[in-house]
């Protein structure tokens, strides 16, 4: 047995020495670098950009100073499902950012109840009521076909978006 | 369970010997000691112990829990309907916007529709455990491509009329044979949909008003007073595909009969529809229940004698007890509704009926009460002592829940409060209104536009029969959560504020009236007006009313586009101006008296001494020689009198006398 080690180590030596010749040596990054102390962090600069609460507060506040924008019971111990529903969240948002576009005044809270979907949105009042609710029933029936499960949208509408504070 | 039966067991056990003790205690009066303590340390033995039922589990359904949270929770009347988002911004405020926003958000719903079954192939992936079928997207084209029975089944499924009667060509024509069954089920569809392709509903350009029953509920947010204009549209035409068919058949029996009638009979050929019954008499074949039922109802069109309607009718009757066939509640409902056209013979006749069918165990439905209300109540003629029917009629349907059974379900709300308001009795549309609320009746009261109109009835009927606080009250509770009243309503609701003396309620009522939609209603707006002006009110209610006349006055100024102009009328202009002095508002009566100039309007003389009379308590001079010039430029006759009064009330300086002077003259020379 001890001979048999001594010809496996004298074997990876060798493979290694080969590896560490500068053929063997580039790395290929294939990603986009995403930084986790970049994130969700708008940075303070002139003094003239307007700002939500949403958007001031860092994500190490999530749980102090802000709510979570997206709510499921597949984070609890035992429950499974928590990367399926970050792609539903995902495509959820961006069909809610191009379906109602320029009217999102902040991001779109995502609610799940039992299996029901809902959908909370604040929006600016830049269209009128009936297009918004031709908008709200697209929507919902689209959604609903395409999660199979039903999906209300709660809709709440403000002038202009609310500033915060100016970075 | 189990612990609960032994708490109930020893806090009954407790109970009787409380119940023993005070007994023995009555019965005693001198207390031994030893009787006392033994009774209450022991639970007494020869108690009547009554026998604990321990009950069977109750198995309750899914949405039980539910079903009880939902019963503790009135209806709000702050709120829209549920269709809507809760926001100020996108709630209805008027009728037409109510209309408006469930139609653009049925057709966004459309709209989905379309897409989701134009690209099937994206929404095929099942996440849902159980299978929720109505989230699947729907095949739209036949997928059986053949020639055969399979696909003929197929497309009668998919209702696709034309292809399928071509199909059923194509498939005699090659010889194959069909089953009676199949054809059977073709007959249905033809005579159903008349002969026509039904609309498809998910096609946006596709009008909606030719859509038949099946396909009705998406679009029913329209006014549905046309129904049966809109079905009578398509009509029997000869020899259509239905009776080809049906020639074609070696062996029709009772279903393919049955079909072709009840075809016949829905589009109007009623005639053709006795003949094909004595086709099949002949035959020696039985007729079934809903081919009775089709001919009675077709039986008053044949007939033009009240008395030979009631005769054919009856004589189908007979012929159904012959062939042993039982009726059910749509016959009741259709001989009733025949009975409607048959005048005197039908008052007499309808009580004995619903008797009959009472005796073979046939309750009558809402639709058979409305039936019945409408043969004794026609629309427009006169009641002589009839109103204990709609009161007996109550009396049998007030605390039952009804399920729809009869398309008229939806008719009996609507005709009772109609009788309600017709005899002008407030008890019975209590009632009525009540009937409502019990269980599911709040299904059967139709769609918008039969609910708006049995609101409006209803309202009507309060403001006629109840006083101001009654109505104020159901006011509150009604509007705009449920109804949004029309103009007419509420010109009624503001004369039940004048017979109750509470016009101080009129600048609530005018911003109500402002946010319905309504405050550009001429004949409204001066009628407000004209009850402001009428008499003087106290200090801080004639306040509020100059604040609301000035806001009247702004509705005339500017219209915006689209809005309806109102124009001002001498009467209008002459109460705004009273309400403005009464409130000792002289600047802004003294503009609106120059609007009479730029309108053409004339003033009225009571109007000018009014003024007059409210410059004098200022002592401003200037302003009452104006008016007397204002007065001269209408060439009004009233003018020397206004003349003399200023000399007499003013102290004048000699300018203004020498220009009164010269315009006494001036008006003098023109009489």
């Amino acid at each position: 047995m001890a001979t048999s080690l001594v010809r496996k180590t004298k074997l990876l030596s060798m493979v290694s020495s080969q590896l560490n010749s500068a053929a063997c040596f580039r790395n290929i990054h294939c990603t986009a670098a995403c930084l986790k102390n970049r994130a969700a962090r708008i940075r303070v600069a002139k003094g003239d950009k307007p700002v939500t609460y949403e958007q001031a507060y860092h994500p190490h506040h999530i749980g102090h100073r802000k709510g979570w924008l997206s709510q499921h019971t597949s984070n609890l111990q035992g429950e499974d499902g928590a990367a399926e529903r970050v792609v539903e969240d995902v495509f959820i948002r961006r069909f809610m950012y191009g379906t109602f576009h320029g009217c999102l005044a902040d991001e779109v809270v995502i609610k799940r109840r039992g299996n029901l979907l809902l959908i909370c949105a604040v929006m600016i009042q830049k269209l009128l009521p009936s297009k918004f609710y031709f908008l709200i029933g697209y929507t919902e029936e689209l959604l609903s076909h395409f999660y199979k499960c039903p999906v209300k949208i709660e809709m709440q509408t403000v002038e202009e978006k609310v500033v915060y504070k100016y970075l | 369970m189990a612990s609960s039966c032994s708490q109930a067991l020893r806090h009954h056990v407790c109970k009787s010997s409380r119940i023993l003790r005070v007994h023995l205690q009555k019965a005693w009066p001198n207390r031994s000691f030893v009787l006392n303590s033994a009774a209450d340390q022991q639970p007494a033995v020869s108690s009547p112990v009554e026998e604990i039922v321990i009950p069977k589990k109750k198995t309750w359904s899914k949405e039980a829990v539910l079903q009880a949270l939902a019963s503790t929770v009135n209806r709000d009347p702050t709120a829209s309907d549920y269709r809507f988002q809760d926001d100020p911004y996108l709630t209805p405020k008027t009728s037409s916007e109510f209309k408006l926003f469930s139609l653009s958000q049925e057709s966004g719903r459309n709209a989905a529709k379309y897409f989701i079954s134009t690209y099937p192939k994206y929404f095929q992936k099942d996440y849902a455990q159980p299978h929720i079928p109505c989230l699947m997207p729907e095949t739209l084209e036949a997928q059986i491509e053949e020639v055969s029975e399979a696909a003929l089944i197929e497309r009668i499924q998919m209702r696709k009329v034309k292809a399928a009667v071509d199909l059923y060509d194509q498939l005699q024509q090659a010889g194959t044979p069909v089953s009676l069954d199949v054809t059977n089920q073709l007959l249905d569809l033809i005579c159903f949909y008349g002969d026509c392709d039904p609309a498809q509903e998910n096609v946006p350009e596709q009008r909606n008003e030719e859509t038949e029953d099946v396909q009705d509920e998406p679009q029913t947010k329209k006014g549905r007073a046309s129904k049966a204009s809109d079905k009578l549209k398509a009509a029997w035409k000869e020899n259509n595909n239905a009776e080809r068919i049906f020639a074609l058949l070696s062996e029709p029996n009772t279903h393919s009969y049955s079909a072709l009638i009840r075809g016949m009979v829905k589009y109007g050929a009623y005639s053709k529809a006795f003949s094909t019954y004595t086709d099949l008499l002949n035959n020696q074949l039985k007729a079934d229940v809903s081919t009775f039922n089709a001919l009675i109802t077709a039986a008053p069109e044949v007939k033009e004698k009240y008395n030979e309607k009631w005769e054919l009718i009856v004589d189908l009757l007979k012929q159904m007890a012959e062939q042993k066939v039982k009726p059910n509640l749509l016959t009741l409902n259709a001989v009733l509704k025949a009975l409607r056209r048959c005048g005197t013979v039908g008052k007499s006749q309808a009580f004995p009926v619903i008797s009959e069918m009472r005796a073979l165990s046939i309750d009558p439905s809402l639709a058979s009460y409305n039936h019945l209300l409408s043969i004794f109540y026609k629309p427009g003629a006169p009641f002589q002592g009839q109103t204990d029917i709609l009161q007996e009629v109550m009396n049998e349907v007030s605390g039952k829940s009804f399920t729809p059974q009869d398309p008229d379900d939806a008719q009996f709300f609507i005709t009772a409060v109609r009788i309600c308001l017709d005899t002008k009795d407030i008890e019975q549309a209590y009632r009525v209104h009540e009937l409502l609320g019990v269980g599911e009746n709040w299904r059967l009261l139709g769609n918008d536009f039969q609910q708006n109109i049995y609101h409006a009835r209803f309202f009507s009927l309060l403001c006629m029969m109840e006083n101001i606080d009654v109505v104020l009250k159901w006011y509150r509770d009604l509007v705009p959560s449920v109804y949004y009243p029309s103009s007419n309503v509420m010109r009624d609701l503001l004369q039940v504020l004048d017979t109750d003396n509470r016009l101080d309620l009129i600048p609530q009522i005018w911003k109500d009236l402002k946010q319905l939609g309504h405050g550009n209603r001429q004949t409204l707006v001066e009628e407000l007006l004209t009850l402001m002006a009428r008499e003087k009110q106290n200090q801080e209610v004639q306040e509020t009313f100059a604040e609301c006349a000035l806001d009247i006055k702004k509705m005339y100024d500017t219209g915006d586009r689209g809005k309806v102009m109102m124009s001002w009328t001498a009467g209008s202009l002459s109460d705004l101006v009273s309400v403005l002095l009464a409130a000792q508002r002289r600047q802004d009566a003294w503009e609106i008296l120059k609007l009479f100039k730029t309108h053409n309007r004339v003033p009225s003389e009571e109007l000018l001494d009014k003024f007059l009379t409210c410059i004098k308590e200022s002592g401003d001079v200037n302003q009452a020689l104006e008016l007397v010039q204002i007065s001269a430029g209408f060439c009004l006759p009233g003018t020397p009198k206004l003349i003399q009064r200023v000399q007499q009330e003013f102290l004048l300086s000699e300018q203004q006398k020498s220009m009164l002077s010269d315009l006494e003259i001036q008006t003098f020379n023109s009489d």
